[in-house]
């Protein structure tokens, strides 16, 4: 075991400790330079110093679809303001005359973009000059038969194609000729306007007062002229009405009494005597009983082909036929117990009104509750480019009372009614409008602004001889008497009720990114509080308000935007509130993420062990390095945003007295068929704004936080 | 696993129970409407069955007193009906009392309310039911084609890294995830339909013919697919590029294995850890629809049925709707959670390490 004595003390046993100290002080001249050279090797950077922003802005330059949407976005948000802001067409107010105007940005006959629509296989009235002989003459005066033309000189390029058979009503509803009129039942499609014949049987008219029975399974059509088999159906006057196939009422002049009688023909069971059925409908005065069951040979209840066909009138008056049918002609091919349902179910409340007239060449209706068409009718067909700027603002006629109008171009000096003396031949007076109709001149001075085509002569005036009722009928050049001084023309042409598509286009994307940006702008900080403080403290606090979190995301969105625009009305603060109420709980997830990923770094350790105060922690040291992140995820929500609002326009719930791309969209959605460009144009908006949006994102996303590259 | 399974759907559970009671009130706090038939009897039979399910409460005078006295209520009714010599007033009961009301039909006949406007006095529930096939057919033909193509297309994209082929792959669906599904619809259906006439322009009626039927489905079946193939694309290539770069792939080539061997053993299977379960949360999605495809083609789905009650403003109906695409919702998202932890041993969400 050692002992104390054992040890020594150092210091003393040691001799040489005074030794080895040398006080001389070490000087400069001890030191030699290894080596002696003239240049300092020690340089600065060549390359420049760096930020972090600099960097990710090099990084997202080299990704070259995220520079070009970036481009695009800019453009379209550039535009969203310029366009409203500089385009002075209204779009607050309906312009009823320049409705459905086409997309126009190229001189119209170009072919494309020109304002010009073209119709192939319209039905035209050729019947205007009835003297005409050669096809040629005819058609010179040709028309075409819907009420979407109104001006015969915005129509060009036409191509006659030859005349055929068609059994469009609206086109071929005042002049087809040869064709049927037909009563039929039809199944309501409930949704839209597509409503089909079922191929039951149908009685029609024809001009030629010749009654068709038509079987449309078989097209087959058997006719009887009214006028000549008269006589024949009159004879079995004992016949029963509840038992007839047809029943005709017609009227003839009484001689005698000089008045209208109504004369019963009844078609006795004209069904089997020409052999087109083997039962008949029963009738009793205005009701439809259920139809009378026939028995075949084995006893079993069939409804094979019956015919319900019934009192019809025929009114002879000239050549006008008119055929009253009081119900409507069916047949069924039906063997089983259930056809009765379908005649239970057959509405034929008041087929009274089911009410076919043709007069003179053509056919002419009135309200029906049963249903009728052209049925094969010959018509003339036509193919045309129709320029809808020429037809809106090209010369129109009026005809009214419009001699105020005139003098308001004679005070602007656009026209001059004085005559050689300086009197004025057109003056006003608590009577009205007055003219000298001996010495009426008529001078257009300014032909630029002057919205008359031509001068006017005393023979345009009418009704000088009463007072207040002068009228004149002129010509005009419509876009000068609408008050433009060229012709508009509208690039992404104009709506049902006459707004400028393009300005329209532009405010609606204008809303949309403001809600977008307003939305996000609330979203990001509400999400940048709630998830950093889920994400710094942990524990309980992030316990509850994650559930919290998991309950509001677990309602779809379209549920709480529906119910929040139910509550209140669909205005511009109660989307952004709906859209608000969701929104943030992304950014909240991914603020909560990246405090958990950063909170326990070193560095914020060591700030934390300095005595910095917990707000200080989260804004100098972790948010901004989790910034980057959460900002590149959060701009994602602007396109889905607009996306949402979209959507929640086409469910009808969307922003009232306001447009914005959903809106243009879902109120545009009918005109898909007639006028698509209504949709192509905000479609192809949409479409940009999505792209670019989401091509921006990502991009910014890669450049920022390049570890993520890659993933989605 | 178990645990934690349990705790899931529990909380499921729980989120659904506050989200529909939230729905309920709101719902139920709206001004509610009447049911619109002209017939009393109709109306009489429809706010005696709410009476006996304990939403509303009713007082009776008869028609001589009513019109002796010329008699009003002093709180104006939902609705009057006169039905014999009586006349009936109706009410409805505080939203708390309907509540408890509605929780018990629930629980015991399984009655989630009734329709007042889309087919007055029919169970809502049955309407759903009714409507589900439509939305569920056009569904399952639409995740039958869209998964495996969009699977198909984002390994094509992912082993093609960076060629054409990628390139083409990975734009198409950047463009296709972009543009919204309704602008997609409208335009499918504009030249399919209405200008080839290749297609039905609408969803056909149970009596046109199966050919028509068969066709009606190409139009909804692309318009969800796209979204859906684009969806898949991304995230399966995003996946695989993943798995193409990492150490162990390198490691079986090493051994010795072919590229084609080590691609389908290696890198394909570990790539599907992730994918799968979003394809087995992407079948419990065909339980929803598409409320803006079903409008705008007329399919009678149940997202139709939606926009139908909202404009209905038959808020039973709406209610059951909503609850049933939160549901999925749910649903969908414990199915992704849970199949997690099945599919790949090594994730055991929520576990303590």
């Amino acid at each position: 075991m050692l002992e104390e004595k054992d040890f020594e003390l150092l210091d003393e046993s040691s001799n040489n400790v005074n030794e080895v100290v040398d006080d001389e002080p070490i000087t400069k001249d001890d030191f030699v330079l290894t080596q002696v050279d003239s240049t300092v090797h020690e340089q600065k950077f060549q390359t420049k110093p760096t930020t972090f922003l600099k960097d990710s802005l090099k990084r997202f330059s080299k990704n070259k679809s995220s520079v070009v949407a970036a481009y695009i976005l800019g453009a379209l948000l550039i535009l969203s303001f310029a366009v409203p802001a500089f385009n002075k067409s209204d779009t607050k107010h309906p312009k009823p005359h320049e409705t459905f105007l086409a997309p126009k940005l190229f001189k119209a006959g170009t072919g494309f973009w020109d304002g010009t629509t073209k119709y192939t296989n319209i039905a035209v009235d050729i019947s205007g000059k009835p003297d005409a002989k050669t096809e040629e003459e005819k058609q010179e005066y040709w028309w075409p038969s819907s009420d979407k033309f109104p001006q015969r000189s915005a129509i060009s390029k036409k191509k006659f194609t030859e005349e055929k058979y068609s059994n469009d009503i609206s086109t071929l509803g005042s002049f087809g000729k040869e064709g049927y009129v037909q009563f039929g039942y039809y199944e309501d499609r409930a949704q839209g306007d597509n409503v089909e014949f079922s191929s039951k049987a149908i009685a029609s008219l024809d001009l030629n007062e010749n009654l068709y029975l038509t079987s449309f399974d078989t097209y087959d059509v058997e006719k009887i002229n009214l006028m000549e088999e008269k006589k024949d159906l009159t004879a079995p006057d004992n016949y029963e009405i509840g038992e007839s196939a047809f029943y005709f009422i017609y009227s003839e002049l009484n001689t005698e009494t000089n008045e209208k009688e109504e004369k019963e023909v009844k078609l006795v069971d004209y069904a089997v005597k020409h052999n087109i059925g083997s039962s008949v409908a029963s009738l009793k005065e205005d009701k439809l009983d259920i139809a009378k069951i026939v028995k075949d040979e084995t006893g079993k209840t069939v409804f094979e082909d019956a015919r319900f066909a019934v009192r019809m009138i025929a009114k002879h008056n000239g050549n006008n036929v008119c055929a009253l049918i009081r119900s409507i002609a069916f047949e069924t091919g039906s063997t089983n117990e259930t056809t009765q349902a379908i005649f239970d179910n057959m509405s034929f409340n008041d087929a009274t009104s089911a009410v076919a007239k043709s007069i003179n060449n053509g056919y002419e209706y009135w309200s029906s509750t049963g249903v009728r068409r052209i049925y094969l009718s010959k018509a003339h067909f036509c193919s045309f480019v129709y320029d809808t700027y020429e037809a809106v603002f090209g010369l129109r006629v009026i005809d009214g009372e419009y001699v105020s109008d005139l003098l308001t171009y004679q005070e602007k000096g656009w026209v001059s009614f004085k005559d050689k003396d300086g009197w004025d031949t057109i003056w006003k007076d608590d009577m009205g409008y007055w003219i000298d109709e001996f010495n009426f001149t008529c001078e257009i001075l300014d032909p630029v602004n002057c919205p008359l085509a031509k001068p006017l002569t005393i023979d345009d005036f009418y009704g000088y001889d009463v007072p207040g009722t002068l009228g004149v009928k002129m010509t005009v050049i419509n876009y000068k008497y609408m008050g433009y001084t060229s012709v508009p023309s509208y690039l992404m042409g104009t709506d049902k009720s006459g707004k400028d598509m393009f300005k329209y286009v532009f405010e609606g994307l204008r809303t949309s990114l403001l809600l977008g940006f307003l939305t996000f702008a609330v979203c990001f900080t509400f999400g940048l509080l709630w998830g950093s403080i889920c994400g710094y403290f942990g524990g309980t606090v992030d316990l509850v308000m994650e559930r919290f979190t998991d309950i509001l995301a677990g309602i779809p969105w379209i549920v709480v935007m529906t119910l929040i625009i139910l509550h209140f009305k669909s205005t511009f603060w109660t989307f952004a509130l709906a859209l608000c109420l969701t929104g943030w709980i992304g950014t909240a997830a991914r603020t909560r993420t990246q405090f958990y990923r950063f909170r326990g770094r070193e560095y914020v350790l060591a700030s934390r062990t300095l005595g910095a105060s917990d707000a200080r922690l989260i804004a100098k040291h972790i948010l901004p390095n989790a910034l980057g992140t959460i900002i590149t995820g959060a701009v994602l929500m602007i396109p889905s945003v607009i996306f949402s609002e979209a959507t929640i326009s086409y469910l009808g719930l969307g922003l009232q007295n306001m447009s914005s791309l959903g809106v243009i969209l879902s109120d545009n959605q009918k005109e898909l068929l007639t006028n698509p460009y209504l949709l192509i144009f905000p479609s192809v908006v949409i479409a940009l704004i999505m792209i670019s949006f989401n091509l921006f994102g990502n991009g910014l996303r890669d450049a920022i936080n390049p570890s993520l590259k890659g993933e989605d | 696993m178990l645990k934690y399974s349990l705790k899931r759907v529990i909380l499921a559970l729980i989120t659904a129970f506050i989200i529909l009671t939230l729905t309920f009130f709101l719902v139920k706090s709206l001004p509610q409407t009447r049911v619109i038939s002209p017939d009393e009897n109709v109306r009489y039979a429809f706010y005696m069955n709410q009476y006996d399910l304990g939403y509303v409460t009713y007082f009776t005078k008869t028609a001589v007193e009513v019109e002796t006295t010329g008699f009003i209520p002093e709180v104006t009714p939902l609705d009057q009906v006169k039905i014999g010599t009586d006349y009936y007033y109706f009410y409805t009961k505080p939203i708390v009392e309907q509540y408890f009301s509605w929780l018990g039909n629930i629980v015991t006949r399984w009655d989630w309310g009734t329709s007042t406007v889309i087919e007055p006095n029919a169970s809502a529930m049955l309407i759903i039911l009714q409507r589900l096939p439509a939305s569920m057919s056009v569904n399952i033909v639409s995740v039958v084609i869209s998964v495996p193509l969009g699977i198909a297309l984002g390994i094509l994209a992912g082993l093609k890294k960076n060629t054409w082929v990628d390139h083409t792959i990975s734009t198409l669906v950047m463009v296709f995830i972009s543009i919204p599904s309704f602008v997609v619809i409208s335009f499918l259906i504009y030249l399919l339909a209405f200008k080839s006439g290749w297609l039905p322009t609408m969803w056909p009626t149970p009596d046109q013919s199966l050919r028509t039927k068969i066709l009606a489905f190409i139009i909804p079946v692309m318009s969800l697919s796209f979204g859906s193939i684009c969806g898949y694309t991304r995230f399966v290539r995003a996946e695989l590029c993943e798995v193409m770069s990492s150490e162990y792939l390198l490691l079986a080539r090493t051994k010795g294995l072919t590229k084609n061997q080590a691609i389908v053993r290696h890198a394909l299977r570990n790539a599907f850890v992730p994918i799968l379960p979003s394809i087995l949360a992407e079948f419990i999605g065909i339980f929803g629809g598409s409320m803006i495809l079903e409008s705008l083609y007329g399919i009678p789905g149940i997202g139709n049925l939606y926009i139908q009650a909202l404009n209905a403003k038959d808020y039973n109906v709406l209610m059951v709707d909503m609850a049933i695409f939160t549901t999925v919702g749910l649903l969908a998202g414990i199915i992704l959670d849970l199949s997690y932890g099945f599919i790949d041993p090594r994730i055991r969400m929520g576990e303590k390490k």
